[in-house]
């Protein structure tokens, strides 16, 4: 709940509590996500605006093995529960197989080690075209030196493949200090090869598609921030170009 | 007739300019003006090496109490002294966080901050 506070005045608008599941260990159950609510009576206002910060939930699936996409498909009532889905991929074939099939928002890419894959361009090119973003976490970098030494050289590597479109970059804060500002993790992404432009989109406009991906995957075939119709909750691959049109609009 | 003239100045201003503040956990000695110059130019030389740390870079004001100042440096360094700024972890094995205010390329910019109006 501190480093929440602590994100608020550092200038967020909106921020996502993250679960991590990994299947390694055996029966691993998805547990509902803690409601905002029970955090905070009221939420505070964004500084400059007169809407309140968002708080979501988001559940990041590390996988190792595909049997463990199953759980994505099965229609566990937890799942839904969750605004935003993140998938971690060990190898490359998962690394593939998220990119191209699975139905989740987010790509985490390991800044922690070296990777054991290289990245190519078919299955990058694909998530891209599929509304599926690339994430990487700038924590670690100031934990420690290799940490760092490894988050920018698989940025780097990243960055080549898919020139810089689709990145998100974010932060697993467990303790107030370990977080930083907006712009300070904008200039991070200039560090990384992004242009400018691209790094503050990294921030900022790419988190934002990425929420309302999350939106239109529980909706039935896509949303349009201005007007959402209440529609049957199904589970069903959604079409990209609903969001990408209310990223322009919007 | 009155003659007027005008200046564009095509190149950017030479010096950037920051105002930040370190944030420590309590207890535990605070950093001195000379010691905060260290901190940065060690923090430049963590992430840039050598080079990094051989950026001009200057303390106009440090105030101890607050553990806040204005950092000079030359427009070409200022995204390797902002990146350095954001990775550093530690000080003296101690958890501490920078936390970039103000960044501007003119002085008179930085004295005030349209994020503490209250709307």
């Amino acid at each position: 709940q501190n480093i929440l506070t602590v994100c608020f005045s550092v200038g967020y608008s909106a921020v996502a509590l993250n679960h991590v599941i990994d299947f390694k260990e055996k029966k691993q159950e998805i547990i509902k996500p803690v409601s905002p609510s029970e955090l905070f009576p009221s939420l505070p206002i964004v500084q400059g605006t007169s809407k309140r910060i968002k708080v979501l939930t988001r559940l990041t699936l590390v996988v190792s093995d595909p049997s463990h996409c199953n759980l994505l498909r099965s229609t566990s009532a937890n799942i839904r529960l969750y605004d935003i889905i993140a998938v971690f991929p060990k190898t490359e074939k998962l690394f593939h197989i998220a990119c191209t099939t699975l139905d989740v928002d987010l790509v985490c890419i390991n800044v922690t080690e070296k990777l054991p894959f290289y990245f190519r361009r078919p299955p990058v090119n694909m998530a891209i075209d599929r509304g599926i973003y690339f994430e990487l976490l700038y924590t670690p970098a100031i934990k420690d030196s290799t940490m760092r030494r490894y988050t920018i050289s698989n940025a780097i590597s990243l960055m080549q493949i898919c020139k810089g479109k689709n990145i998100v970059i974010s932060g697993a804060a467990e303790r107030p200090l370990e977080l930083r500002g907006p712009y300070d993790v904008a200039n991070l992404g200039l560090l990384f090869g992004l242009s400018e432009g691209e790094a503050k989109a990294a921030v900022s406009t790419n988190c934002r598609a990425t929420i309302l991906h999350g939106e239109t995957r529980k909706s039935a075939c896509g949303v349009v921030y201005t007007v959402k119709k209440p529609r049957k909750v199904e589970e069903e691959e959604t079409g990209v170009p609903a969001c990408k049109k209310a990223k322009t609009q919007a | 007739a009155a003659a007027f003239e005008r200046r564009v100045l095509r190149r950017a201003a030479e010096h950037h300019y920051l105002r930040v503040r370190l944030e420590l956990p309590d207890g535990g000695a605070r950093p001195n003006a000379a010691q905060f110059k260290q901190l940065v130019v060690t923090a430049l030389r963590e992430l840039h090496g050598e080079v990094g740390a051989a950026l001009p870079v200057d303390v106009l004001t440090y105030e101890e109490k607050t553990l806040s100042a204005i950092l000079r440096v030359v427009s070409s360094g200022l995204v390797k002294l902002w990146s350095a700024l954001t990775l550093l972890g530690f000080y003296q094995n101690r958890r501490c966080a920078f936390r970039v205010l103000q960044t501007s390329p003119f002085l008179l910019a930085l004295s005030g901050s349209s994020r503490e109006l209250v709307l």
